[in-house]
């Protein structure tokens, strides 16, 4: 009886998308923020009442519509390195631009909340929870801009002519960079704003 | 994405607490966290090892949380 025999070569798995470098620099900014967390959470254990009432005072409003506003900048960068693999440099232009427009919302209405709060006051060492809602979401704060420095640079150098489709590698590197911007704040918000 | 940060908000606004409601909060934020890591990261087909130090860190993150939330709860 005559049996069917195939080549079937093993499927190799893909390379990350963007350069090595920004994963390693991803995967320490990452532990850092995970250990921010995690004391975040210890901490609370230690005084819940604190930080159950002054979490009340956070404005939810402002933390969900800068959650949308990430995802959405996130999701615009994705079409960004979808459609410089298509050669397609003036979509890809665009996208980035919409996407900056996302992380500049993102700052404003950050900024808006910070006012509320510095105008009432409250500092640093005003108390615990103070303490990490302003050293988290500025060290966060401070990811947003760098992240939308490097989809700037970004997109001029895709102005220039510097990306196609068969050389797209910086692309890769900046939207896997603002992907981990959007990650870390999809677990800060709930943690910091909601979860009591 | 955007169905379940609402739904978070909404939780949030409605004043619930709880175990379930924390773990809730968790998973909804598991489940975003999964879908950038895997679609807009574009992790989904590449070696094991990245794959598992991203979705580690994003477990190990939540797990702690929700072990430190519930045993007060």
């Amino acid at each position: 009886m005559p049996t069917a025999i195939t080549n079937i070569e093993p499927i190799e798995p893909k390379l990350l998308p963007g350069d090595l470098a920004i994963w390693l620099f991803i995967f320490m900014e990452l532990l850092v923020f995970g250990i921010f967390f995690i004391v975040y959470a210890v901490m609370r254990i230690q005084n819940i009442e604190l930080f159950n009432h002054y979490q009340l005072t956070l404005n939810r409003e402002l933390g969900a519509a800068n959650t949308l506003l990430l995802i959405t900048s996130s999701y615009f960068v994705v079409r960004a390195v979808k459609a410089i693999r298509v050669d397609n440099v003036k979509n890809c232009i665009y996208w980035l631009y919409a996407a900056l427009a996302g992380g500049a919302g993102f700052l404003i209405l950050k900024s808006l909340e910070y006012v509320d709060k510095f105008s009432a006051g409250i500092t640093l060492s005003t108390n615990t929870f103070y303490m990490f809602y302003l050293s988290l979401t500025m060290f966060h704060f401070l990811h947003v801009i760098l992240g939308m420095v490097i989809l700037f640079a970004i997109a001029i150098k895709a102005k220039r002519g510097a990306y196609s489709a068969q050389n797209h590698i910086g692309v890769e590197t900046g939207a896997s960079y603002w992907h981990m911007v959007d990650l870390v704040w999809i677990i800060l918000f709930p943690l910091v704003y909601i979860i009591r | 994405m955007i169905l379940l940060t609402l739904s978070t908000y909404a939780v949030g606004k409605l004043g619930y607490s709880g175990v379930i409601v924390v773990l809730f909060l968790l998973l909804t934020a598991l489940i975003k966290g999964s879908f950038i890591i895997r679609d807009f990261m574009e992790l989904k087909d590449v070696s094991f090892i990245w794959r598992a130090i991203m979705y580690g860190w994003l477990w190990t993150v939540c797990l702690v949380i929700a072990v430190t939330y519930c045993i007060n709860l």
